[in-house]
């Protein structure tokens, strides 16, 4: 029974999948739709039923090399499993409206259910091959998802693959590494590794690049602005807002605080501050100036994984609970946020923001759920995200200032960005062929108002998740006694957000004045003397890594091409020409006369009687 | 006991050309296949020692005493399988019938030469038989009595009476030296006394009458035109097996009897055997003609048979004698696929050809399997013995022959590829489309053969330990 149960997370919603594919879609898209609801929340209830429960299950596999098929379910794992069943339940509910007279729409509901199921899996995996065969399996339907997006998504999707291919090579190697080090293949028998040595390094290195690419951190990112434009919007909102935010952190949790030993000071607990820092900066940047809605929120999905990979890196209790907390609320807000975008989208026809404007009255549902949303992101109190935020600059202040300025920097460029979006796209002045806009339907509505709902009580009510999933997962002895719940200790801290808040406000004001309207509002940051030409080339993707490798590799492959051509020439000419040469000669030596052949034999029949005798 | 084999078919041409002939007309061609046959089937069946059984008429009657091993038993089934052949090809080409008789009792003739040379035990009788089957393939060269085989078998001709002049010299100092013909004389004499001047010019002389013989590069002049300007039938016994047992065969017998092992003889032979390898290659990679083509790729072909030979180990002799046969087997094949094509399509010129595969299916797959062969793709026999000459020449040291044999190959694969292209694949050349399959005088040998070379290769395992191995036997 135990096994039946632990199993049902990956194999049903993977069995669901195949179903829904299996369907004939121009005939059954309501059945597809339904089918994937039932399955996800199916999925939901065996999920909760799990959570809190200490399981573990276990079967050999391919004995020769020692190596078994365990899963694993406890604290951790089962919060994680939670709610990215929860996120799947209301977004396969969303996509009811959303995807509706859609194309290939059982290929998206099928990948929608196999991620879930893949997702489960590696999660839940205990065995670190077994975690790898999952979140390889990942790929496939991320491929999937973006490809049946639209015609042009193909060049999106691969450059996805690419990039996630490489991070995962990565994962792989480190992987290895740590199974040669430990000497163990379980997650759970392996216990806070010292980084004694380069290699315990490099490994850490590894497995965290894996992690942190998972979870859209820079510079593994570039593909998700691309595919926030291409791909079906309930794909970002599940996909790169929630599960690989839940998966990435979640393994990179593990790595920091149960394979490895990560201390403070350490070298590479610096280097994750230093990876998150920038993250928050650089992404948040872009984000600002962005003219599209799903556009710039893809920036602020990337951005807010610096605060989590940041919050983890700091390795004290107070960073690592907030940066976890963090990863939750994020998932949250940022999954509403794309389907208050989906929902304009839909109701609309358009993201563009220059195109959007003064639909406030006419989607006031969607508009409140947005503001919700957007003020948790942006860290206003006392919604979820300023509660983990605060938690977040704690750890980062007791590690150094630097980080914290560069956090509360990235606070007040998201809070700029949050008021030009909903300046932009719900303010001004209405469009004329906007007039027949209408509310979006509910089963759009039901979601967003139930996260954006979650938001508030997250944060008003922030004992229940830090007691009952957070704060559990460090366990007593790492808390030290702390407990975060309630309001911020340091109230320092809460000043300076507030004033950060209230900075952002009054610097889009002056915005809006310079600028003429929301839309304009970040431009005069846009335009400042050298950001300018930066943001030019960033615009023209001269940052982005993908597009920088890609140089390179056709650079490679131009030169293999050119080697293969010289060798290609060596082969087909040279030797060719030089053997047609060798036959020539030997013909024109046949002349058919046959006293010369007489010739050739006595001279060569002299020869060998001068080499036998001994004179030659 | 094998004195038979020679008697035989000297009786038979006898029998034939009493004055009834008009009625043994219509038995030659059967007679001749029935020998061949009966010879086949001896060798398969008769153990070893009835082949060495004395046999005092025949010893009284001929003066010789034969001498059977594993190498000749080899060639007796080559000779059996090749004249075999050879007499369907010629009933397939030549129409008339007293034509077809003469045929035949020159080609039993030419048998019975080579059976005899085959079992010679002493060099004066080796000489002899050699002659025998020489002057019956002159006549078979000339037999359609055109201009360009007059040349040919002139050319032959002129050359082996030089060989002829070399060998008849080297077996006089020889006599003068040791008073004996007998190979075992020979033998320890070499032994003891293999730095005279006269033994190493008589053996210098013989060496290189034999090559003229085989047809090695530089004395190779004769072979080309002799082969290509022949009858279908006859350049198919001319190629797979006259040239190998007066030639290659008597070389193999000489050195190995003689012990004409030194380093300078290896040397000797194993530069003979390369430059044939090589420049044979090459020279037939430019050739137009299919017959002549093959008859290049043949002095290719016995190139590796002498690097074997040149070796002197015993695997290396063991590959030599399985190549000797397989390249009678596989070179047959070509000749008689060429044999069909010709007389098909009236033409050999490769330019004109094109495409014949379409129209003679069974011609152009069992030449496709000869060509592998002949290249050393595995699994047909043709890789094994090329390997085994290889890998020999490779372990008794001689690392730079081996390379430039590996090499070679890719030459073989080069102009057989291009004979396939131009013959039997691509598109049908304009003129051929009302080219006809052969009649199963043809294709039942093709298919023969093909299944031989075949059957060969993937049966290796078994023949190496029981057929190659003891072949050392004549070491």
């Amino acid at each position: 029974m135990s096994i039946l149960l632990f199993m049902a997370p990956i194999i049903f919603p993977v069995i669901a999948g195949i179903a829904i594919l299996m369907l004939d879609k121009k005939r059954n898209e309501q059945m597809c739709a339904w089918l994937a609801f039932l399955a996800t929340a199916a999925n939901l209830l065996v999920c909760a039923s799990l959570f809190n429960k200490e399981l573990s299950l276990v079967i050999p596999w391919a004995g020769l090399f020692n190596f078994e098929f365990s899963l694993r379910l406890y604290h951790f794992s089962s919060f994680i499993l939670l709610a990215s069943a929860g996120f799947g339940f209301l977004i396969s509910l969303y996509s009811f409206s959303f995807m509706n007279g859609r194309e290939k729409i059982n290929q998206f509901y099928s990948y929608f259910l196999i991620t879930i199921g893949l997702v489960n899996g590696a999660v839940m995996a205990d065995n670190l091959i077994v975690m790898l065969f999952f979140w390889e399996g990942l790929l496939l339907t991320l491929f999937g998802m973006i490809v049946i997006g639209s015609k042009v998504a193909f060049r999106t999707a691969i450059k996805a693959f690419v990039i996630s291919g490489v991070a995962d090579v990565c994962m792989m190697a480190g992987v290895i590494m740590t199974i040669h080090i430990s000497g163990k293949m379980n997650m759970s028998e392996i216990h806070q590794l010292p980084i004694s040595s380069v290699t315990a390094a490099v490994a850490f290195i590894l497995l965290m690049i894996g992690a942190i690419a998972k979870a859209g951190s820079m510079p593994f990112h570039s593909w998700i602005p691309d595919a926030a434009v291409d791909a079906p919007l309930p794909f970002m909102a599940l996909v790169p807002a929630a599960l690989e935010k839940l998966v990435g952190i979640y393994f990179l949790s593990r790595i920091s605080l149960d394979l490895f030993k990560i201390t403070e000071h350490s070298m590479l607990s610096t280097i994750m501050m230093t990876v998150g820092c920038i993250t928050i900066l650089l992404a948040v940047m872009m984000a600002l100036i962005q003219k599209d809605y799903k556009r710039l929120l893809s920036f602020h999905a990337i951005s807010q994984v610096g605060y989590m990979i940041l919050g983890i890196g700091t390795a004290v209790p107070a960073g690592i609970v907030g940066g976890i907390f963090h990863m939750i609320n994020h998932a949250m807000y940022k999954s509403c946020l794309f389907l208050t975008g989906g929902a304009v989208e839909k109701q609309t026809g358009t993201t563009d923001l220059s195109k959007l404007g003064g639909i406030v009255w006419k989607m006031p549902v969607t508009f409140i759920c947005f503001a919700v949303a957007a003020a948790s992101i942006s860290g206003v109190p006392p919604f979820n995200g300023f509660f983990s935020k605060e938690l977040v600059y704690d750890g980062a202040l007791e590690r150094g200032r630097i980080f914290y300025l560069a956090a509360v920097l990235g606070s007040f460029f998201t809070a700029a960005s949050f008021l030009k979006l909903g300046h932009a796209a719900f303010f001004g002045k209405p469009s004329e062929d906007k007039a027949a806009v209408k509310e979006a339907p509910l089963p759009m509505l039901i979601p967003m108002i139930t996260i954006a709902g979650l938001c508030i009580f997250f944060g008003v009510k922030n004992s229940f998740p830090l007691h009952t999933f957070i704060q559990p997962i460090l366990g007593e002895h790492m808390l030290e006694g702390h407990d975060f719940a309630g309001w911020p200790v340091n109230v320092m801290l809460v000043v300076v957000t507030l004033v950060v808040i209230i900075g952002a406000v009054m610097n889009h004001i002056w915005g809006v004045e310079k600028g003429g309207s929301g839309l304009h509002a970040a431009d005069h940051i846009h335009d400042a003397p050298i950001l300018h030409t930066l943001y030019d080339k960033a615009e023209q993707r001269m940052f982005d890594p993908y597009e920088i490798g890609m140089k390179i590799a056709r650079w490679v492959a131009q030169m293999a091409s050119l080697i293969d051509k010289a060798i290609d020439y060596v082969y087909n000419t040279v030797v060719v020409e030089s053997a047609y040469a060798v036959t020539g000669f030997v013909r024109r030596l046949h002349t058919g006369s046959y006293a010369v052949y007489m010739v050739w034999s006595l001279i060569g029949t002299l020869i060998i009687v001068l080499y036998l005798l001994g004179k030659l | 006991m094998p004195v038979l084999l020679v008697l035989v078919p000297l009786a038979a041409v006898l029998i034939l050309n009493l004055p009834l002939h008009r009625i043994m007309c219509r038995f030659a061609f059967w007679i001749g296949v029935i020998l061949c046959l009966v010879q086949a089937l001896l060798v398969i069946q008769l153990p070893n020692a009835v082949w060495n059984g004395p046999c005092q008429v025949a010893i009284r009657l001929l003066r010789v005493t034969p001498a059977v091993d594993n190498l000749s038993l080899v060639m007796f089934l080559s000779i059996a399988i090749v004249t075999f052949v050879t007499l369907l090809v010629a009933r397939y080409t030549i129409s008339d019938c007293g034509k077809l008789f003469n045929f035949t009792n020159l080609v039993i003739l030419a048998m019975a030469g080579m059976n005899g040379l085959v079992m010679a035990n002493d060099l004066f009788s080796l000489y002899v038989f050699l002659e025998v089957a020489a002057v019956a393939s002159f006549i078979l060269i000339a037999f359609d009595r055109e201009k360009d085989a007059f040349e040919g078998t002139f050319k032959y001709i002129v050359m082996s009476a030089v060989a002829t002049a070399m060998i008849l010299s080297a077996i006089g100092l020889m006599m003068t030296v040791t008073g004996s013909m007998s190979f075992n004389v020979l033998s320890s004499v070499m032994k003891t006394d293999g730095g005279n001047p006269v033994i190493l010019l008589s053996a210098a002389l013989l060496l290189g009458g034999l090559f003229i013989k085989s047809g090695l590069i530089p004395f190779h002049g004769w072979l080309p035109d002799a082969y290509s300007a022949a009858p279908s039938a006859t350049s198919v016994l001319l190629a797979g097996i006259v040239t190998k047992t007066t030639g290659v065969y008597a070389l193999i017998r000489v050195v190995t009897m003689m012990h004409l092992h030194s380093h300078t003889m290896q040397t000797l032979i194993l530069v003979v055997a390369t430059l044939s390898i090589v420049i044979a290659a090459f020279a037939a990679l430019g050739q137009s003609d299919f017959k002549r083509m093959l008859a290049y790729s043949s002095i290719s072909q016995v190139g590796y048979i002498i690097l074997g030979l040149g070796v002197g180990t015993p695997l290396a002799l063991a590959g030599a004698a399985f190549h000797l046969f397989n390249h009678a087997i596989f070179k047959t094949l070509l000749f008689v696929n060429a044999a069909t094509v010709e007389k098909q399509s009236g033409t050999r010129n490769m330019d004109t050809l094109g495409g014949v595969s379409d129209k003679m299916p069974v011609t152009g797959f069992t030449s496709v399997i000869a060509f592998l062969s002949t290249a050393g793709i595995p699994p047909l026999s043709g890789f094994w013995s090329k390997l085994i000459i290889i890998v020999a020449a490779w372990k008794a040291g001689f690392h730079w022959y081996a390379f430039i044999a590996i090499l070679a190959s890719l030459l073989t694969l080069a102009y057989f590829l291009s004979m396939q292209r131009r013959v039997f694949f691509g598109k049908l050349a304009s003129g051929l489309e009302d080219l006809k399959e052969g009649n199963p005088w043809v294709l039942i040998p093709a298919c023969m053969l093909a299944a031989i070379t075949i059957g060969l290769g993937l049966c290796i395992p078994w023949l190496f330990g029981s057929f190659l191995l003891p072949i050392r036997s004549i070491l």
